[in-house]
């Protein structure tokens, strides 16, 4: 409670400080320059979305700001539309186009992604140029800022006006991104391959998050077209989306403050270069920032270039102040050195590195949680039902050449632990792959419950299929808790629009006390604040476990849930398997320890060479003579 | 319309191709090896070109200046990928992205006021009298991009295959771990092929200044045509890139003749969007499959 009293006071204040400097200052210069920073906070925090929570290095922003504004300067200039109107148009232009774009783009990861960013802006720059019938091109196209609601705007009332987008851009996105929706932007950049198979559908969110962050360019654009009422199209141009980049991630990513702190670089930078004593100073005081930094790194054990390269960035940034006659003419590279020198030396940005420190000086608690839930209302128990759950029949899966799965037909029994083994390389993380809908089949049959699904690995988890996966597949940067959270199934109903309002608070603390439930089913209640990329190995195993059960599922896939773990942890996992079955959901255990299999399954299932070598109870099984031979090779005849 | 005219269009957009091709080429030399590329390949490109413009204007000769050139590429090359790449690679992130794209802004700005905004024409004792062909003039500057591009591109694939070193090159692309665990060192394969790409960078300005002029602003217009060369051709393809590179500059000669001269980078640009959404994995690269 008290850290939220905080925030949330910190908040008002700033938007109370910001909103009273011009009643104080009457400098028309620092009135623009507020301006600007609130349209760049808008900007920054749309960018944000995309390079924060996506994680992807987004170089398309540049393209909606000025989508943004020159849809917003035509409707103005040509139509005489209003400010209101135009500057929602302006945003769901950049909104529509930012799907667009998304559709094909967001396939792509990394480098592919930032290349396609890339083109968009250099295209939309040329359109812009050249499209001169429609923008007047190079010439530029002039508009006046149209009056709001009536009102002729000065500039200390459009200020107040951008002030009020910023708050409210401000509030939205934090309700938006505090909820699953941001859960589930920071899961997709982890894994999107467990987003998938949680049900959550990577592919979706990530076009909602890009449309969303680009949405807020063009909004931001509106917002520029009135407040420069001149527009040319070279003004959106790669210099200003590094300057931009370098504002989210000089800020810190994943912060709203960050955001806003890296607007205020990026705004007053070119003003800290006009004069040479102050730049000076910062030079200086940014190398006695990285020589401490770097000091105190190399003593920690830290890499010698990351805390030399911060030394020498701003070492030359310091020396090249002097040196040089017109710190202006080298502008890009200042930016260069500083970002840089921030990129290497402090990854998480100002921001992060800052919050960190306040939080350490006020000892701030994390907001508390709350009581975890009853088992029956986490993981309700599934009625008892007679008969198969699942049945596959003549199931083939080829790779090229590759018969990895060579027509199997078997079937596994509502609530039973069906154990399926076999020696490595004998198909059966392929079948839990095609099972699981993470490949499609070459040929035959699944049905599930009686009935086909849609082959993909997101309907088989909406119809019921949970999986882990036998290479850990954890969202890492998330907490444990959160990453139950992100599975939870038929706990988030609210509607977006009802989100963004804020309004989805207590659905996120019964979604809680639920995830914290199932944490407390596989042992970890006391680590669900811990990142998961923190937790020791078995934890984490337990952690996919808690996972899987939170998507409540009809049919568990376990694969390989026991390499690795130590003996205790082995013992642990065998009684936590028992209670799931007790609670009515039937198991596929993929698995090497025989001692597991024995002790948990009802029936067996033994692969090899992608077919179906045996079946039946584990002690038949286990005496089979193929299936000895297929594991430990043919009896040599002694003559 | 004259079919000559056509004719010569295409011919001449597809030698400029080339171009293209060899600067994407230098992408596909770094992104084998570390599945990595550096996005300020335009600027390396363009600082080698004002380096070589100094070199001839010390009063070097073509034969040294080259060479000096290629070297400074080299070196240009190893210094991004010190100072860029390597942190990135072993923390296993995608950082190298910025820091490629910072290192490249530091560049253009330093270029700029090295040598100034202006363009500037470059010397060379290659003849621009047009020889004619078919009906097709070709001018030995354009020929000289061509034979430089495919002869430079066709010596490292040779090497590639046919040294000791390009095999241990390969086993890096293959498998880095694999690779270390024989005793090939990954960071050197990184560093050599970052190396090879710069040298590749500067070969492409040394050939296309005396065409162009060298600008400040030189670099930033070719590399994008790289990346949608490197992209569509596939950034593990080797040879695709010659295809698509002399494709697309085809194809935007005859955009610019259609759609104005300002429309001349579209193609490329909607080509490089399409072919991601549709084969991300290039025209003629390999689709890999998703491993759990």
């Amino acid at each position: 409670m008290r850290r939220f009293l905080l925030l949330r006071s910190a908040e008002l204040l700033a938007v109370l400080l910001l909103a009273a400097v011009p009643l104080a200052v009457r400098n028309p210069y620092a009135l623009g320059l507020l301006t600007l920073l609130a349209i760049y906070g808008v900007l920054l925090i749309g960018l944000d979305v995309s390079v924060g929570y996506l994680g992807q290095i987004n170089l398309g922003q540049v393209a909606f700001l000025g989508i943004g504004a020159y849809t917003a300067g035509l409707l103005v200039a040509k139509l005489g539309w209003g400010l209101l109107p135009s500057a929602m148009a302006a945003s769901g232009a950049a909104l529509a186009v930012g799907a667009l774009l998304a559709l094909p783009a967001l396939r792509l990861e990394g480098p592919q992604f930032a290349l396609a960013t890339l083109s968009f802006s250099a295209l939309t720059g040329t359109a812009l140029n050249e499209l001169e019938a429609l923008t007047g091109g190079a010439q530029g196209l002039s508009l006046t800022r149209p009056p709001l609601l009536g009102h002729v705007l000065e500039s200390r009332g459009f200020y107040w006006l951008c002030l009020g987008a910023l708050a409210l851009v401000w509030v939205t996105m934090r309700n938006l991104l505090n909820s699953h929706w941001g859960r589930a932007f920071e899961a997709l950049r982890d894994s999107p391959l467990a987003t998938d198979a949680m049900g959550v559908g990577t592919y979706r969110h990530k076009v909602a998050a890009f449309a969303m962050g680009s949405g807020l360019g063009g909004f931001a654009g509106a917002l520029y077209a009135f407040n420069f009422q001149y527009l040319q199209p070279q003004i959106f141009n790669y210099e200003l989306m590094a300057m931009l980049l370098l504002g989210v991630v000089l800020g810190g990513r994943k912060s709203q403050w960050g955001a806003l702190l890296g607007a205020c670089v990026v705004v007053l930078l070119p003003n800290l270069l006009s004069s040479r004593r102050l730049f000076l100073t910062l030079s200086a005081l940014g190398l006695a920032a990285a020589l401490a930094a770097g000091i105190r790194g190399l003593r920690r054990g830290t890499g010698a270039f990351q805390s030399a390269a911060p030394i020498a960035a701003t070492g030359l940034l310091a020396v090249g102040g002097l040196l040089v006659k017109h710190t202006e003419d080298w502008r890009k590279a200042i930016f260069a050195l500083m970002l840089f020198a921030v990129m290497v030396g402090l990854p998480e940005g100002l921001m992060g590195f800052c919050s960190r420190f306040l939080a350490g000086l006020f000892r701030v608690p994390p907001a508390a949680l709350p009581r975890p839930a009853a088992l029956d209302a986490a993981l309700p128990a599934r009625p008892p039902a007679q008969g198969a759950l699942l049945v596959v029949s003549d199931l083939m899966r080829t790779f090229g050449g590759v018969k990895a799965v060579d027509g199997i037909s078997f079937q596994v029994e509502h609530g039973s632990i069906h154990g399926l083994i076999g020696p490595n390389g004998s198909g059966k993380s392929t079948l839990v792959n095609v099972v699981s809908g993470l490949y499609p089949a070459s040929s035959g049959r699944i049905l599930l419950a009686g009935a086909r699904v849609r082959p993909g690995l997101v309907p088989m988890a909406r119809a019921g299929v949970a999986r882990t996966f036998q290479n850990l597949q954890l969202f890492g940067e998330l907490s444990a808790l959160d990453n139950v959270m992100v599975a939870l199934r038929d706990v988030f109903r609210l509607p977006l629009p009802l989100v963004v309002t804020g309004l989805g608070r207590g659905e996120e603390r019964r979604a809680q006390a639920d995830a914290l439930a199932l944490l407390a089913f596989v042992g970890l209640e006391d680590q669900a604040r811990v990142p998961a990329r923190d937790l020791p190995y078995g934890a984490q195993r337990f952690l996919e476990l808690a996972r899987a059960l939170a998507r409540r599922p009809a049919l568990l896939l376990l694969d390989e849930p026991a390499a690795g773990l130590a003996h205790p942890d082995v013992l642990r996992l065998i009684g936590i398997i028992r209670a799931v079955r007790q609670r009515g959901i039937t198991t596929l255990l993929i698995e090497h320890h025989m001692d597991v299999v024995g002790e948990l399954c009802d029936r067996v299932t033994v692969m090899d060479g992608g077919r179906m070598l045996a079946e039946g109870a584990p002690e038949a099984v286990k005496r089979n003579p193929l299936v000895l031979e297929a594991y430990l090779g043919a009896p040599e005849v002694v003559s | 319309m004259d079919p000559q005219i056509i004719g010569q269009m295409l011919v001449s957009g597809a030698l400029m191709g080339l171009l293209y091709a060899l600067i994407a080429y230098g992408f596909q030399l770094t992104y084998a090896t570390s599945r990595s590329l550096n996005f300020g390949q335009g600027e390396l490109v363009m600082v080698s070109a004002f380096v070589a413009l100094t070199f001839t204007n010390l009063g070097l000769p073509y034969g040294l200046m080259l060479p000096a050139a290629l070297a400074f590429g080299a070196l240009a090359g190893l210094g991004v990928e010190r100072a860029a790449v390597r942190l990135a690679l072993r923390q296993k992130s995608e950082g190298w992205i910025m820091l490629t794209i910072i290192v490249g802004l530091f560049l253009a700005s330093a270029a700029e006021n090295i040598w100034g905004r202006d363009d500037r024409p470059f010397p060379t004792p290659i003849p621009s009298d047009p020889v004619h062909l078919f009906g097709i003039d070709i001018t030995p500057l354009e020929l000289s991009v061509a034979l430089g591009a495919l002869g430079v591109m066709g010596l490292i694939e040779l090497c590639k295959r046919r040294t000791l070193l390009g095999k241990a090159v390969a086993a890096v692309a293959a498998d880095p771990d694999a690779a270390e665990l024989v005793g090939i060192s990954a960071t050197r394969a990184v560093m050599l092929s970052y190396a090879l790409s710069g040298m590749v960078a500067a070969l492409a300005g040394v050939l296309v200044s005396p065409i162009t002029t060298v600008g400040p602003t030189m670099g930033a217009v070719l590399v994008l045509k790289a990346f949608s060369v490197a992209v569509v051709a596939g950034l593990d393809s080797g040879f695709g890139v010659v295809l698509v590179g002399m494709f697309l500059g085809a194809l935007e000669s005859i955009a610019s003749f259609y759609l104005g001269s300002g429309w001349r980078e579209a193609p490329g640009l909607v080509l490089l969007i399409l072919a991601l959404a549709v084969r991300p994995h290039g025209v003629f690269g390999r689709a890999a499959i998703r491993k759990v």
